[in-house]
């Protein structure tokens, strides 16, 4: 974060914080403590935890740049203490140093470690029966998060994050590069307060995935693995870690496949002008037909084959009322099968893009002449 | 239409596979770019291009730059939108417009308000700041594992450049658009071109493109603008070039020939 209005030392501290969590942590506002000052000294930081985000402010002060950051928690958690009752033991605010850039971040890291621990006291606290047996066999998992969640209107529930899969998932894809470890998990949600019955109810299921990942992996094309009556965490994870294990190695199986599409397309329109070397999911290429140059810009979607490629045109010499180059409508609806060969199918694209770009070339000379 | 085509000798860059062989795309690391562009302000770039713009009003040179660059912009965000753009001039020597990069296209229409030509000419053209600021930018863009290109748009047909840049390391890519009169007794187009070519060849990392144009038409720039979209990292030679490639129906036996571009037609 640079900016003239943070004074140096914050700036610093959250600069590296920024640069170096091992979470994706973001800051949503900046302000400032003063009603005099534009110094912005107080910032909110949303941080990811069990699936959702948790906002805490971090109030410095510009008056006392040397003094140690204030920290509040939002509403829904002023049962939380950290560092209450810790007198005389060290945490990350004790022997604050200001000029030390690392310090935010370890901070921040120790107080949402705190944070989990006392979501996971709460949540041990519940009495349910059903949740307190679904809890002990999945103890030995690692890296499970878990919060109660209530709120006015809703209902009490308890939600967990169990991270799937102990396969490293950034390895798998070559060139990648995600600054964060990728990972998917499962949602688990409880609905709190029944008793236990002879046939619990299914509790509600979810994949989530780190955000960089649908690039590579969709989670919302995997379907679950049905919840059979009477079924605990602890039968239902082995069978979905197989099913996704699968997806995964077809995932990476799949980037290969693009690639050599992408790598038919090139006797037919040239070398391309840029293509997604690591994900193979775009690819653009300069083309012409007379004298009127136009892009192709083809994007390959993670269910390709089965699904074609989206094509979209950009002329070079067509421009709208503001100055934007003159694109084609998406066409995704041209003559396609699976079935074809690789080389079949970039013949095809380029078939139908001979004829296709006569239309485009009229529609874009209609469209300038409409502004006119 | 006099060509001035040199031959730009290819310098040897990391990951050009030939373009004249088979194309291969190997999962290597890709980075997005930062795009330093560098405009010719000298009242050259005040010449008129052939053909009047809309409503009848003269277009120049640095009215067809304009353009050339905002259909470079859009089109680089349409084929990935995490490259991002700045802005510097070039009279006598070279300073900033603008100097975040930045992928918004209103970043570059701001700067453009910004922007007008010199109103008398400097006789000279010094690019050594330009190579200082590229190199001192380019190190901040690798860090964020970005990398740097500059180009330059130029426009004196008598004033070849002139720098005096070691580059011991070639931290940035240049790509370079000419636009010129047609050669004549009181210019040196030719001169002009071969300092450019020279100057690309000491300082760029990966392939750099360097395209001229007397023709003074528009299309011919916005093509040329076109060509230099392809990313620095998965480039051929520029002998190689083989886009923008024609989209006809191939003959059963033989691929069909290359429209030919010179055939005079109406600008659009």
């Amino acid at each position: 974060m640079v900016s003239d209005r943070i004074p140096p030392l914050i700036s610093t501290q959250l600069t590296h914080l920024l640069a170096h969590c091992p979470i994706s942590i973001k800051v949503e506002q900046m302000w400032s403590g003063c009603m005099n000052s534009s110094l912005l000294d107080h910032f909110t930081l949303v941080i990811p935890f069990c699936l959702e985000y948790v906002r805490w402010d971090i109030i410095y002060n510009a008056i006392y740049p040397l003094a140690k950051p204030d920290v509040i928690f939002g509403p829904e958690d002023e049962h939380f203490r950290p560092y209450r009752g810790t007198i005389d033991s060290k945490n990350a605010l004790t022997d604050w140093n200001s000029k030390d850039p690392t310090r935010l971040l370890t901070l921040v890291l120790e107080l949402r470690d705190l944070y989990r621990d006392y979501q996971k006291k709460r949540v041990a606290e519940v009495d349910d029966e059903r949740l307190k047996f679904e809890i002990s066999t999945m103890l030995s998992r690692e890296g499970i998060e878990m919060l109660m969640s209530s709120g006015l209107d809703k209902p009490e529930e308890v939600k967990f994050a169990v991270p799937l899969l102990d396969m490293d998932l950034n390895k798998m894809v070559l060139g990648s590069t995600w600054r964060h470890q990728q990972k998917i998990y499962l949602q688990v949600i409880y609905p709190v307060g029944r008793k236990y019955s002879t046939t619990p109810s299914a509790p509600r299921l979810k994949l989530v995935s780190s955000p960089e990942l649908k690039s590579w992996f969709s989670v919302e094309e995997s379907r679950l693995p049905a919840w059979l009556d009477g079924m605990c965490m602890a039968e239902y994870l082995p069978t979905l870690e197989e099913m996704l294990e699968n997806q995964i190695r077809e995932a990476v199986a799949l980037v290969e496949v693009r690639r050599k599409f992408i790598t038919a397309l090139a006797p037919h329109f040239g070398r391309p002008i840029e293509a997604d070397p690591v994900f193979c999911r775009k690819v653009s290429f300069l083309a012409s037909s007379g004298t009127f140059a136009f892009l192709v810009h083809i994007s390959i979607p993670l269910q390709f084959p089965k699904q074609q490629p989206v094509l979209v045109l950009q002329s070079s010499q067509h421009f709208n009322s503001h100055n934007v180059p003159i694109k084609s409508p998406i066409m995704n609806d041209y003559p396609w099968s699976p079935r074809w060969e690789t080389s079949v199918m970039a013949e095809r694209i380029f078939d139908f893009l001979v004829e296709e770009c006569l239309n485009f070339k009229r529609y874009c000379n209609e469209t300038m002449l409409q502004q006119r | 239409m006099q060509g001035i085509e040199g031959q730009n000798s290819a310098t040897t860059t990391a990951a050009a596979a030939g373009g004249g062989g088979l194309y291969t795309l190997p999962p290597t690391r890709f980075s997005s770019e930062d795009i330093l562009f560098c405009i010719d302000v000298d009242p050259e770039c005040l010449v008129e291009m052939k053909v009047t713009g809309p409503n009848g009003r003269p277009f120049t040179r640095l009215d067809t730059i304009k353009q050339g660059i905002l259909l470079f912009i859009h089109s680089k965000l349409a084929i990935n939108p995490d490259h991002r753009f700045a802005f510097t001039v070039l009279g006598k020597s070279v300073s900033w417009l603008r100097k975040e990069f930045s992928g918004e296209v209103d970043a570059a229409l701001s700067a453009f308000r910004g922007l007008s030509a010199d109103s008398s000419s400097s006789g000279q053209a010094d690019l050594t700041q330009l190579f200082r600021i590229a190199a001192h930018e380019a190190k901040k863009s690798r860090a964020q594992n970005r990398i740097l290109r500059v180009i330059l748009m130029y426009c004196r047909s008598s004033v070849p450049p002139q720098h005096q840049w070691l580059a011991t390391q070639k931290v940035f890519t240049l790509d370079v658009i000419y636009l010129h009169d047609k050669p004549g007794p009181d210019n040196c187009p030719q001169k002009v071109y071969d300092s450019l070519v020279e100057a690309l060849e000491l300082v760029t990392e990966y392939e750099g493109y360097i395209y001229e144009s007397g023709q003074g038409l528009t299309r011919i720039l916005l093509r040329h603008m076109c060509i230099l979209l392809s990313h620095p990292q998965q480039r051929c030679v520029q002998d190689d070039v083989d886009v923008p490639k024609s989209l006809t129906k191939k003959s059963p036996t033989t691929e069909s020939a290359s429209v030919d571009e010179s055939a005079p037609v109406s600008s659009q």
